[in-house]
């Protein structure tokens, strides 16, 4: 904090304890749910007064175990599977934005841009039927592709956004160097594009992983409920009673990886949503 | 099966293995797929019993819903539109039988296991398992809602609990008392239970030809009955004897409110006794609210007139498109046999079906409300057994929400006109 | 449903472009419109949809084919529970549905959330946007961390955490905040619409503000420093700078942003399903056409809503770019 006056020291601590609490107070807020017996559900305190571990114990060993964690299974498989396919098929299509010139361009970009700003309610009530009649209904795949109309466009956009900066020049120098053209590829742009590629996974692993209508539209059993869907499945005691803390205890669970991944990336996932380019 | 043992590498053989399974070929056991409400655990333990008992016969698998019914209904409905064959086995509200009994969906009981199933079963039960005078579903377990109160409050305010009360007398006590009835005001399931229990109390049906055309059902909404209905949520709901909560409330909120400083009177599944055993037992509650808890027969709408208090519940229904239909009935048949209904009651506290279950000495122990339990779903009103049921439901719900709104002189007019339009499909819900 | 659209950085043209320019001249291929080696051309043409094609495919498929699909389905009466019952209705779906108050209640409470929440996160996107472009380095990392975890949080997991601390039996809002005139324990926030709408609103907004304010980032980057330190040395007070320097100067970032969010936000669902079902109205479009077509399973009128549901999104566009000028290719150096 050089350079700045005492003034501006105590301004800058207070916007950051200002953004820090408006970002991360219903996050805690959840979490001191996830940890407070089932007495002090309406205690209408903020804080457990005897915090417990019993709501993990609940979702991760205990009754709710096989719904939960078939739910994360479910989740974490379908997400990459679909991240992995939109940043496969978007990184072949944005390098050829990026390089090559083509009429179409436009269309592809223009699609990307429909298809992302699409209702996904309106995609889900025609999948539905479809996937009844042909057997993808509740099934991995089922919810595979039409993950890809939110994973892809988003993919498509960021990616030709990295592309479009990298000096493509250095492949050119790397074959006059005698590589063959695999080999400048593999040596000169792979490593200028990996970073970009990674930025727009994270990313579109975000969108995929927060995903509600489709799933709790095209699922119904455990073989492919991802979490957000299975969070409405949770149950207390009885029929009749609120499973208030496993649900908070699950979305704690959920959280973490988010969290643990914007810590660690918050530099690229920046710079992947606003420009495309790894800098500062 | 050599040529299979050789040839196969580990992954592969592994996914054979699941293929078999499924469909139960070479390994023997069928595998019957019993798709369950979510409960305390008892029918997780009831199916590893009945493959136990099945002896190689036949193997059932639990697969779990959604928490709510009309979600559970949802699930199974859009599964079995699909024909699908993987359901076998279906823990089903009852009044979602009338729907899927109508589109084909389940499979039809064979006359001598309906013989067998419908003996000693309570009336409400029977009702609920039932499409067009056919036997549809095996019976299982039987809800009904009693009156609990606080002791104390009913003797602070005179009222003889021994005799039976009206909503009436709970409305006027709770004003002078200042205290909060436990009802389910809140836009869900739970609100059509109070509405069909208020308007069946009072000499009505909701719907009077439950067996019609979704463009001819006639409602009998608009009728002294409804009205008597709507003006009782209506006092409830605009004098606030709800409490804050009353529009959001269900059955456990409710409870919640019981149990509080202000609980007074609570209409309420016998889940609430369970509960509050065990919350004392966790040490949350104090132990003398237990002695404070009474139970008795569900208000009455009129003096004099017997009411009909909700039944709720689950049967056993077999999927129409199931390969094991033999099978999944003597499954059904394993599950919902009297003993079994009795250990259930105990272990999950859902009362049974079957009247003889009652006798149980362990439920008679366990539960002292056990014989009026019994009785109470002697007199059981069904919810309208039409397979519009989700339509006529969330219409009422569209049109009796909030209870503070709900006014004898428009309310049931409004439901009326909204689920007509809606079954004739002129109109959104 | 979170925002899944990508980022447009307004004006990045002048980074972009210099980049393709360099690039061109590099590899010595020809600037577009010049017509040389034809063939190359071709080549070129065939190379760039062998590479896009699939990708472009998959996105057709995934989104056109439903959507045909949905417009079919939305000329019958048709119900799940009853297959055999299908009868061909016209245009009937849509009469029953224009006609109905419930549609439109539905339309006017969705576009009252997606204004109220675009103008909100508009002003405190910008907040933030601009507390991370001016940032000392010491604090950037921690203060973008932070306004990403709402970004990368679950939004029914968001849902839920707004639920409970509202909710009257489970909350502690009401105990906190009984000083402020009209909150009281007895509050029961999702009983009636303007409070439940409240806390939907709330919710979406701590949700969706970071991603509109990473937009936002992207479009001050653009801002040229010189201009603002110019302004600043002509005695220009802040305020002044900031509405004569740089707000004109990322209008389009503005543009852009506001148009991807209002989409999204018109798409509102999670939060509603979550909090209150569409109890009081609250009843957004995405929960009436769920509603008719997953819950009631007449897939004809929920199709029918789907088609409409989304012909108001094509129409928001096109209102955008037509009459505010939006210019999304512009905004992403796309020419």
């Amino acid at each position: 904090m050089r350079g700045l006056s005492g003034r501006q020291k105590v301004a800058w601590v207070v916007i950051t304890v200002v953004v820090l609490v408006y970002a991360l107070f219903p996050v805690a807020s959840i979490a001191a749910t996830s940890l407070k017996p089932a007495s002090e559900l309406n205690s209408g305190l903020f804080l457990p007064q005897n915090p417990t571990l019993g709501n993990y114990e609940q979702i991760l060993v205990g009754n709710a175990q096989e719904l939960f964690l078939s739910a994360l299974r479910n989740s974490i498989g379908i997400s990459l599977i679909a991240t992995a396919i939109a940043v496969v098929l978007a990184t072949l299509a944005a390098y050829a934005i990026a390089r090559l010139d083509f009429p179409g361009k436009r269309l592809i970009l223009t699609t990307a841009l429909g298809v992302s700003i699409f209702p996904v309610i309106s995609i889900v009530i025609p999948l539905f039927n479809l996937w009844r009649s042909i057997g993808l209904y509740d099934t991995w795949a089922g919810l595979i592709i039409p993950y890809l109309s939110l994973t892809l466009p988003i993919s498509i956009w960021t990616l030709s956004a990295f592309f479009r900066q990298i000096p493509w020049e250095l492949e050119q120098a790397a074959q006059v160097d005698g590589a063959t053209s695999w080999q400048a590829f593999r040596k000169a742009i792979v490593p200028l594009a990996a970073p970009g590629v990674f930025t727009t996974a994270l990313i579109a692993f975000f969108i995929a992983w927060n995903d509600f209508v489709y799933g709790i539209s095209l699922t119904s059993t455990e073989t492919a409920r991802p979490v957000p869907a299975a969070l409405a499945f949770f149950t207390g005691a009885s029929q009749f009673e609120e499973p208030t803390g496993s649900i908070s205890a699950a979305a704690v669970v959920v959280t973490v990886p988010v969290v643990v991944l914007v810590v660690l990336f918050q530099r690229q996932i920046v710079a992947g949503l606003t420009q495309g380019a790894v800098k500062g | 099966m050599r040529r299979r043992r050789r040839a196969v590498a580990a992954a592969a053989a592994l996914a054979t293995t699941g293929v078999l399974a499924a469909c139960g070929g070479e390994s023997g056991t069928p595998v019957l797929t019993w798709y369950t409400n979510p409960d305390a655990g008892g029918q997780a333990r009831i199916a590893a019993e009945c493959t136990d008992e099945a002896a190689g016969e036949y193997r059932i698998e639990v697969a779990t819903l959604p928490r709510d019914a009309s979600s559970q209904r949802e699930q199974l409905a859009r599964r079995l539109a699909a024909s699908d064959s993987s359901i076998d086995l279906m823990s089903l509200d009852p009044p979602f039988i009338p729907e899927f009994a109508n589109a084909g969906f389940l499979a039809p009981v064979p006359e001598e296991v309906a013989g067998r199933v419908s003996e000693g079963v309570v009336e409400a039960a029977l009702a609920g398992a039932t499409w067009e005078d056919e036997l549809v579903a095996v019976p299982f377990w039987a809800n009904t809602q009693l009156l609990w109160y606080r002791v104390s409050v009913a003797e602070a305010a005179g009222l003889d609990m021994t005799q039976p009360v009206t909503w009436d007398q709970l409305i006027e006590v709770a004003a002078a008392e200042d205290v909060v009835l436990g009802v389910q005001g809140t836009k869900a399931e739970s609100l059509t239970v109070w509405i069909n229990a208020l308007v069946a109390s009072a000499g009505g049906e909701i719907v009077t030809d439950p067996e019609a055309e979704a463009d001819a059902v006639e409602l009998g909404l608009d009728s002294d009955a409804g009205r008597e209905a709507a003006r009782i949520m209506g006092e409830i709901g605009d004098q606030g004897l709800g409490g804050p909560g009353l529009p959001t409330a269900d059955e456990n909120a409710s409870l919640s409110v019981f149990q509080g400083d202000r609980g007074s009177f609570m209409v309420n599944w016998p889940f609430v006794y369970t509960a509050t055993l065990g919350a004392v037992e966790a040490g949350t509650l104090d132990a003398e609210l237990v002695d404070d808890i009474g139970w008795a027969m569900y208000p009455q709408v009129r003096e004099g007139e017997q009411a009909r208090p909700p039944y709720g519940g689950i049967n056993i229904g077999v999927g129409a498109f199931s390969e094991h239909v033999d099978l999944a009935f003597a499954a059904a048949e394993c599950i919902t046999t009297p003993e079994r209904q009795a250990e259930y009651f105990v272990s999950d506290g859902n009362p049974p079906s079957s009247t003889e279950a009652y006798d149980d000495p362990a439920v008679q122990e366990e539960f002292p409300m056990a014989d009026l339990i019994r009785e109470s779903l002697e007199n059981g009103a069904p919810r309208p057994q039409t397979p519009y049921y989700n339509e006529v439901s969330a219409g009422l719900q569209e049109t009796w929400h909030p209870p503070a709104d709900v006014s004898p002189d428009s309310t049931p007019q409004r439901a009326t006109d909204l689920i007509t339009a809606v079954l004739r499909g002129e109109q959104l819900l | 449903m979170s925002a899944t659209v990508p980022a447009a950085p307004g004006g990045s043209t002048a980074r972009a472009g210099a980049a393709r320019t360099a690039d061109s001249a590099v590899t010595g291929r020809p600037p577009r419109g010049r017509p040389r080696a034809s063939d190359r051309a071709r080549a070129e043409a065939r190379l760039g949809w062998y590479l896009a094609g699939p990708a472009f495919v998959v996105m057709l498929a995934v989104t056109a084919y439903p959507i045909l699909q949905a417009v079919y389905e939305s000329l019958f009466r048709f119900r799940l529970t009853a297959p055999d019952e299908r009868s061909f209705a016209g245009f009937g779906n849509y009469a029953v549905i224009l006609t109905d108050g419930v549609f439109w209640r539905a339309l006017w409470v969705t576009l009252l959330i997606t204004v109220v929440t675009v103008v909100i996160e508009l002003v405190l996107g910008f907040a933030l946007a601009l507390v991370m472009h001016k940032a000392i380095t010491s604090l950037r990392g921690i203060l973008r961390t932070a306004i990403l975890v709402p970004y990368g949080i679950i939004t029914v997991v968001s849902a839920f955490a707004w639920f409970y601390a509202f909710d009257i039996t489970s909350g502690f809002v009401n105990q906190w905040f009984d000083w402020v005139p009209g909150i009281s324990s007895d509050l029961n926030w999702f009983a009636q619409q303007g409070t439940s709408l409240f806390v939907i609103i709330a919710s979406e907004v701590w949700k969706t503000t970071p991603f509109i304010s990473l937009l936002l980032l992207a479009g001050l980057a653009q801002v040229p420093g010189e201009l603002d330190e110019a302004a600043a040395v002509d005695g220009a007070t802040w305020w002044q700078r900031l509405r004569r320097v740089t707000i004109p100067n990322m209008k389009a970032a503005i543009m852009v942003a506001v148009l991807f969010r209002a989409l999204d936000a018109f798409r509102i669902f999670d939060n509603v399903f979550i909090m209150t079902n569409g109890a009081n109205g609250t009843e957004v479009l995405s929960l009436l056409a769920y509603r008719q077509s997953i819950s009631r399973l007449e897939i004809g009128l929920g199709s029918a809503l789907s088609v409409l549901l989304f012909l108001c999104v094509i129409g928001i566009s096109v209102a955008a770019v037509k009459f505010f000028k939006v210019d999304l290719a512009g905004a992403r150096g796309e020419r």
